[in-house]
């Protein structure tokens, strides 16, 4: 009985090292887009809340819920992006009561941020608080000169 | 519909790292009562208020005057949603000892555990980035902001 007990206490132990590591690892990793795997490769399949936000160029499309503190972080660290970067728009979607938002782009964690293009293809997602600098030079090709 | 003051960060880690303490002495021990008074302080923290959670109290008598202050602000709502996620394993594993079904209530605490670990290790909240996923599997789960 007691036996029970350890065996569980190491297993969960060992999971949440593993799984701890993985996340430090994909945390704030800039993933190119997977058509056909998490990504609708048809734009107009969109949830109408993202295709209502995407702005001229690049629109960065961040989803949160009421009860993820890194999304905050996020959001700060987006909007400054933005508003220092032409072309650029962050858009922060709460999608708490929402959910099935989160579904239809593949979502699992928040904040995870999308970038979409002006014909909402998507160009690119981050999973977790994202290096600005890397962000915005994986972003570079997409946006027009300054 | 607040949730209540921002907190000191480092306040929902420290509470981490005892919560993991109590349940690996729980899964050790298989002593239900040590559990039923996790739940509590779970409970304490998830639906009356972060303020009164017996180890942010001890956190801010004891931990937070040998620190000293931090600017730094932590929002309350995703602290408070995860504890009422510890609630629940932890009232399922304190039912389960209590009823002489170790096996659940081993395996309810070792979630609880596994989830307290993560936050206190890595500072990684997994009910609230999880908070869609977990909306997936119990859509009717709401709790209170």
């Amino acid at each position: 009985m007691g036996q029970t007990g350890l065996w569980i206490l190491l297993a969960a132990l060992v999971a949440g090292l593993a799984v701890g590591l993985v996340l430090r690892l994909r945390e704030g990793r800039i993933r190119p887009a997977r058509p056909g795997e998490d990504v609708d490769p048809d734009p107009s399949h969109l949830p109408e809340r993202v295709a209502a936000a995407l702005g001229p160029a690049v629109t960065l499309v961040q989803i949160s819920t009421t009860f993820c503190s890194p999304c905050r972080h996020t959001h700060a660290r987006l909007a400054t992006l933005a508003e220092n970067n032409d072309g650029l728009r962050h858009v922060d979607l709460d999608v708490t009561h929402e959910p099935e938002i989160a579904h239809q782009l593949g979502v699992l964690r928040t904040p995870t941020t999308i970038a979409y293009d002006a014909a909402g293809a998507e160009l690119l997602r981050v999973g977790g608080v994202p290096d600005a600098d890397t962000l915005l030079d994986s972003l570079r090709p997409h946006l027009a000169p300054a | 519909m607040s949730a209540g003051q921002p907190v000191d960060p480092r306040g929902p880690r420290f509470a981490a790292v005892i919560t993991t303490v109590v349940l690996a002495v729980v899964l050790l021990t298989s002593w239900w009562p040590l559990l039923a008074a996790q739940t509590i302080v779970f409970g304490i923290g998830a639906f009356i208020g972060l303020r009164y959670a017996p180890y942010a109290v001890l956190y801010r008598s004891l931990v937070a005057p040998r620190l000293g202050p931090t600017a730094e602000r932590e929002a309350a709502a995703p602290v408070r949603f995860a504890q009422g996620v510890g609630f629940a394993f932890a009232l399922v594993g304190t039912i389960g000892y209590a009823a002489d079904v170790v096996l659940l209530g081993a395996i309810a605490t070792g979630f609880a555990l596994f989830a307290a670990f993560l936050n206190a290790a890595f500072d990684f909240c997994l009910g609230c980035e999880t908070y869609l996923l977990l909306r997936r599997f119990a859509p009717g789960t709401q709790t209170q902001a």
